[in-house]
């Protein structure tokens, strides 16, 4: 690692943020332990280090890999359907993400009628059925342009020319 | 760790693509957190505090926001995260006490970040699977969040500033600038470890064979060179700078793809939840917890007479309110109050959990009952509901909203009868409060200062 160079300004603003940022955690801290009794910062201890593992050692390793999946199918692909590509498997994924936990909440039992109204599954599965279709689109029509116009030439995606 | 490393590298793995990522999260979260502390003042004010009662659906607007950014920091979230994963995975993972401080900050940041977004989300649908009460973590873990984001910006601010601006990021063929001297600790999508295979890619000039498993992963991935020249390459142009255009756009196209994942998935899923706390939204409102217009007197119930034990006195026929004043003290039936002549007002009901909707209430005006009991409007009420349990059985409200000409005690609901659901016999109605405030089946209204 190379010598970091600190430009004065940005010391004194890091002091600054540093030192506010103390301030305000350790308020937090304080704001937890007097609102919150000590058997049940215990199970909060518990959630906080249970999001970092499951982030951190499930849900990245899948990014990762299907991120690698994604560059390999996509290195023959045209760029525009790349992207069309990747836009709808990250959308499909964090609507997924946001809306599985609202299937189980709703299985779960509401206090009312009014309370998660609608069919989430159906919904979920039109939605992604519909992304589905985009990404088939994207990539007939891409073969297809390819076909009519040979010599364009096809785009390596991210990958190297 | 350097293999796992090396196979992370990419190029919107770069300090540029945190600093952009950043950006945006630090917006989201500045917007979580003071819409947040806004909602969490109204509703635990200290003794001193008075609250803005205009525009009327100023908390509708302040708390639908809150749940708005708190969705779309989901998928901002994980594209920061990803971005700033091979930072994870450093050597060595502890280069000094303050780098162990830093990297523990950031632990924080992470987890209380996880947290609350997560539990945020699922209190939205009402489903609390944790063992910990979720109103005084959600706020404490908000100073937490937002404290160790202020130390993350302090300790990363020579890399901010240096990779703020585009053009200080990338070079003329669009290729990411690596600067040693700002102490990134993202890998260089450039260069590569020269003992390390699996960068041998990013450099086509060089056809160095390569071993390990990264790099048979990495030719897996990226395979033989796409047939056919990518830049109209004629002979006279050099092949350095071929390659150098080459590689420019290959990181173009890729920084390009990631800004069109992360825009496509936050503004997707804002898109189409956010119809429960707007009208705009509403013909997308295909996942939002809630929907609009839908429940008795055409809006949705949050806590139902059953959950709050009033089934039997809520509809007693001798039901009454009581108005205590200091020297006078009056009981009124529903008919008592009607006679005391009604007004009409259009108020938002706005839930703490982010759904909202318009409504036409008719009542009688706080003001005209506080002078029923001989009182000065500008004062403090303690309201009474005959809900038997829950935080929220008694409510107080100071002179900025007893005073306000639209502050009603509702007896009427967009043109019906109030619902039983609704908190028949009478409610509360005032602006710019949250839902929680705007108690349902009061009994008691007395005034405290």
């Amino acid at each position: 690692m190379s010598a970091v160079v600190v430009d004065n300004r940005v010391r004194t603003a890091r002091i600054v943020l540093v030192v506010l940022g103390v301030l305000v955690l350790a308020f937090g801290a304080w704001v937890l332990v007097t609102t919150v009794r000590p058997n049940r910062i215990g199970g909060l201890a518990t959630w906080l280090l249970g999001a970092v593992v499951l982030h951190d050692a499930i849900l990245s390793p899948f990014v990762l890999a299907v991120g690698m999946g994604l560059r390999r199918a996509g290195r023959a692909l045209r760029t525009w359907v790349l992207v069309v590509v990747q836009a709808a498997v990250v959308l499909g994924s964090v609507l997924a993400l946001v809306v599985l936990p609202e299937i189980a909440a709703k299985a779960h039992g509401t206090k009312n009628d009014t309370v998660l109204p609608f069919d989430y599954t159906t919904r979920l599965l039109v939605v992604e059925g519909v992304l589905v279709a985009v990404v088939v689109i994207a990539l007939v029509v891409g073969a297809v342009t390819a076909r009519r116009r040979p010599d364009q030439p096809v785009v390596a995606g991210t990958t190297s020319p | 760790m350097r293999h796992t490393r090396d196979a992370m590298a990419s190029p919107n793995r770069t300090a540029r693509s945190a600093v952009v990522t950043g950006r945006l999260l630090g917006i989201a979260f500045l917007v979580c957190f003071l819409t947040g502390v806004y909602s969490h003042l109204l509703q635990e004010p200290l003794g001193w505090m008075r609250f803005p009662t205009r525009p009327v659906q100023l908390y509708q607007f302040t708390q639908g926001l809150h749940i708005t950014a708190g969705i779309a920091i989901i998928p901002l979230l994980l594209a920061k995260l990803n971005v700033v994963m091979p930072a994870l995975v450093q050597t060595p993972p502890v280069r000094s006490v303050l780098h162990l401080l830093e990297r523990a900050s950031i632990a924080v940041f992470v987890a209380s970040a996880l947290v609350q977004v997560v539990t945020g989300l699922l209190n939205t649908y009402q489903w609390y699977p944790w063992p910990f009460p979720f109103k005084q973590v959600h706020n404490a873990l908000a100073y937490v969040l937002i404290g160790s984001l202020l130390i993350h910006i302090g300790t990363k601010l020579q890399i901010i500033t240096r990779y703020w601006r585009k053009r200080d990021s990338f070079d003329a063929q669009g290729r990411f600038v690596a600067d040693p001297t700002v102490g990134s600790e993202l890998p260089d999508p450039n260069q590569h470890d020269p003992n390390d295979p699996a960068g041998q890619e990013a450099r086509p000039g060089s056809a160095s064979p390569s071993g390990g498993f990264v790099g048979r992963l990495h030719r897996w991935i990226d395979g033989t060179p796409a047939p056919g020249p990518v830049a109209p390459a004629t002979d006279t142009v050099p092949v350095t700078r071929t390659a150098a255009s080459a590689d420019g756009r290959r990181q173009r196209v890729a920084r390009r793809g990631f800004i069109a994942g992360v825009t496509a998935a936050t503004a997707g899923v804002v898109a189409l939840t956010v119809g429960q706390s707007s009208a705009v939204g509403e013909p997308f409102n295909v996942f939002g917890p809630r929907k609009r217009h839908l429940g008795q007197n055409g809006l949705p119930v949050n806590r139902t007479a059953r959950a709050a034990g009033v089934l039997a006195t809520a509809t007693a026929a001798d039901w009454a309110l009581t108005v205590a004043g200091p020297s006078v003290s009056r009981t009124f039936s529903r008919a008592e109050l009607i006679a005391l002549g009604q007004t009409e007002a259009r108020l938002p009901i706005a839930c703490v959990e982010g759904w909202s909707q318009m409504a036409t209430w008719k009542g009688v005006r706080m003001r005209d009952l506080l002078a029923a009991v001989q009182v000065d409007p500008h004062v403090h009420v303690r309201v009474t509901s005959l809900e038997r349990h829950g935080g929220y059985r008694i409510m107080e409200m100071g002179p900025e909203y007893t005073a306000d000409p639209t502050t009603l005690i509702a007896l009427e609901l967009n043109g019906e009868k109030l619902d039983l659901e609704h908190g028949f016999p009478a409610r509360i109605i005032a602006p710019g409060r949250p839902g929680v405030l705007q108690t349902k089946w009061i009994e008691r209204i007395e005034v405290i200062a």
